[in-house]
């Protein structure tokens, strides 16, 4: 699991939060200092197959 | 005469939180048991050092707006966190070592409120093992 800071009086916003020893995740979480990382669990769309069609033979 | 004069630039981080702009006192005492290790022939008492037994009590305004010291504090009693008190802004160093309180217990979070005068939060922290960063 990961976290992104979300107050400046735990750092710069957005940027990953990395615990020291003894640091209190839940007490984070609970104070709005910290928000889980969204990790997407879906597959990215793949792009439409788009074979140009061959020209007929003359 | 070397001293050290604290007026306004002290760092005070709980639980990685910066409420240096929230805290007014800070009071550390590093403290180790002190154990009697004299035998027969010595002619004056010696002691060695046992367990260590700091605490730190932190000074605050009780501030309930947001990210401030109650959201920082409300679920931290009952629980051990880290705390850090460095004398100055800036980088660890020897001159400005970061006291550091690595699991240290909160058992309570008195809040004093009165009439006209803002609310205070004084809390002390026991026990957690001491270091003194300095790089």
């Amino acid at each position: 699991m990961s976290y992104l800071i979300a107050s400046e009086k735990l750092g710069v916003i957005g940027e990953p939060f990395i615990p020291k020893d003894g640091i209190n995740l839940d007490a984070l979480l609970a104070g709005g200092f910290i928000v889980r990382a969204e990790v997407s669990t879906t597959e990215e769309e793949k792009p439409a197959k788009n074979k140009p069609k061959k020209a007929p033979k003359e | 005469m070397a001293t050290s004069t604290y007026l306004s630039s002290p760092v005070v981080t709980v639980n990685a939180v910066d409420l240096s702009d929230q805290c007014t006192g800070a009071t550390v005492n590093i403290n180790f048991d002190q154990l009697e290790a004299t035998a027969f022939g010595d002619s004056s008492r010696k002691y060695v050092s046992g367990l260590g037994s700091h605490s730190v009590t932190l000074d605050f305004y009780a501030s309930f707006a947001a990210t401030e010291t109650w959201a920082t504090l409300k679920s931290l009693v009952g629980t051990s966190t880290t705390v850090v008190v460095k004398p100055t802004v800036g980088a660890d160093s020897a001159t400005n070592p970061g006291l550091t309180f690595t699991g240290t217990f909160l058992a309570a979070l008195p809040i004093v409120t009165a009439l006209g005068a803002l609310g205070t939060i004084s809390i002390t922290f026991n026990g957690g093992v001491y270091t003194s960063d300095e790089s």
